[in-house]
């Protein structure tokens, strides 16, 4: 497949990026690992003038523990972020979102934390090659009035399927966003337009520089369900955080992802486990099944596999990651 | 659009050329360089037959522009042995019968590398997940897992590895 024509450009500091960005906007595209947008590119949906690599710029690729929380440079590889003892040891479940993305050769060098945040909603009705498209009508998402996932829906239904940012969500991690004029700092869960089409609330001349994990204690894990462990996204997956004193849940978050337009926090379920204690098998069943019944609504049928089915394995991934951050709270 | 003059080192050759912004590594690699050796199949990342080496780390040849892997140490399947000489795992793959049609064996053989640089003997497991990007649609992984597997040192209880399997000589007898 060959890709569409563009203009390269490799700017040398992160000044001449902004400055390019607010001057190309939405003609311009940010070329870190390449992994998603030289495929959606391939496939036609979407056509960039200008592809902005961040090749040059070495200073956005960083682990670095500071005060209380972790910064993460945008262009760090997933590579580096599995290898981290830091991660590893205070955000695990980051760690293990991250060797779940693809297979090692495909993203695991190439592929950036900051790419995988920021990787388009998906759909299997969207996501396919031009040729297929032809057959029919444009959807939401391709410009057009129609949605193929759910009938008569006067929106566009695409799916978040990045396992980074359902783990970043469980953490509560905050993005830095730089443009040329200002730098701004917003929670992951307040950076979801819930809006299929223009997932992220971010301009086009801002660039996401840095992610921040708070570092409060407690411990973290990650599960998923996808169709083959490597290559495929996520049908389902969920992220778990669980904060304890003698062994007493005193914070729990319950971050499902893949089900729908952003990663989904559930409050309820959440809140269900203050108080528990962590060896409490039925009270993380109880939590599950709340889980499931939030995060099913927002769900429709175009990642693959049933609907039903990803709806009741929202309740076993939910279980499976809450008992493996139990454990791992115990242990420590 | 025009053409923009870079210097690519594959295989410890430096080669100069002319590429367009939008040409992949893959195809400056098998139309300008005429290394057909790493396949393009997807061309979308998920079957791993373009995987190449960029400074010791296999990645999807198909998903790197030819101008991002300017300054990087390229190694093509092309690159693996020394003349004639073919290295342990590659003699590994034609001795466990790993090869079916052939389309995936050289991805298979850069991923299979890589993970044999860092880790010279690895288990079962560890073979598995490095070769989980590489997709074989012959279905013959047991005998590539084999392969990888036993390269660097002979498998006392399979049938396919020399010393302990076929006799070297069997063409003279």
């Amino acid at each position: 497949m060959r890709l569409p024509r563009f203009e390269y450009l490799r700017p040398k500091t992160l000044e001449d990026t902004l400055d390019l960005l607010a001057d190309h906007k939405d003609d311009a595209r940010i070329l870190a690992g390449g992994t998603d947008l030289l495929v959606r590119m391939k496939k036609g949906l979407l056509s960039p003038k200008v592809l902005i690599s961040l090749k040059a710029l070495n200073n956005l690729s960083y682990i670095q523990k500071n005060d209380g929380s972790i910064s993460i440079g945008a262009t760090t590889p997933l590579a580096d972020i599995i290898a981290s003892d830091l991660i590893q040891a205070d955000a695990a479940a980051l760690s293990q979102a991250c060797e779940k993305v693809g297979a090692v050769s495909l993203q695991h060098y190439r592929g950036t934390l900051g790419g995988n945040v920021l990787q388009n909603n998906r759909c299997h009705n969207y996501n396919q090659s031009q040729f297929h498209r032809s057959g029919r009508q444009a959807c939401h998402k391709a410009g057009g009035k129609i949605c193929y996932a759910r009938d008569e829906a006067d929106r566009c239904y695409s799916t978040c399927q990045s396992d980074g940012a359902t783990a970043l969500m469980a953490l509560g991690a905050k993005l830095v966003l730089v443009s040329k004029k200002n730098e701004r700092t917003v929670d992951l869960a307040d950076f979801y337009t819930n809006d299929g089409i223009v997932p992220f609330a971010m301009e086009s001349h801002e660039l996401l520089k840095e992610i921040i994990i708070p570092v409060k204690g407690g411990s973290s894990a990650y599960r998923r369900l996808a169709y083959r462990s490597a290559i495929d996204y996520p049908i389902v997956c969920a992220g778990v955080l669980l904060g304890a004193t003698d062994n007493k849940i005193d914070k729990a978050r319950i971050v499902v992802g893949a089900m729908g337009r952003s990663p989904l926090f559930l409050a309820q379920a959440s809140s269900s486990l203050n108080g528990k204690d962590l060896t409490d098998n039925r009270a993380f069943k109880t939590a599950a099944y709340q889980a499931m019944d939030s995060a099913a609504p927002f769900a429709v049928h175009n990642v693959g596999s049933t609907l039903e089915y990803r709806q009741a394995m929202v309740e076993k991934m939910v279980f499976r990651a809450l008992t493996a951050a139990a454990t791992a709270a115990i242990a420590q | 659009m025009e053409k923009i003059s870079i210097t690519l080192d594959v295989n410890g050759k430096l080669c100069e050329l002319m590429v367009a912004p939008n040409d992949t590594l893959l195809e400056v690699l098998r139309d300008d360089l005429d290394l057909t050796g790493s396949k393009e199949s997807c061309g979308e990342g998920a079957c791993g037959s373009c995987t190449v080496h960029i400074d010791g780390k296999p990645v999807r040849s198909c998903l790197t522009l030819a101008l991002e892997a300017e300054g990087s140490k390229i190694k093509t399947v092309e690159g693996l042995a020394k003349g004639d000489q073919l290295t342990d795992l590659q003699e590994s793959f034609i001795n466990h019968g790993a090869v079916q049609c052939g389309f995936c064996t050289p991805g298979m053989l850069m991923s299979a590398d890589a993970l044999l640089n860092e880790n010279p003997h690895p288990d079962r497991t560890e073979v598995r997940k490095a070769l989980a990007g590489n997709i074989c649609r012959c279905t013959g992984y047991a005998k590539i897992v084999d392969a990888v597997a036993h390269a660097s040192h002979p498998h006392e209880g399979c049938p396919d590895c020399r010393p302990y399997g076929r006799s070297e000589s069997k063409g003279e007898e």
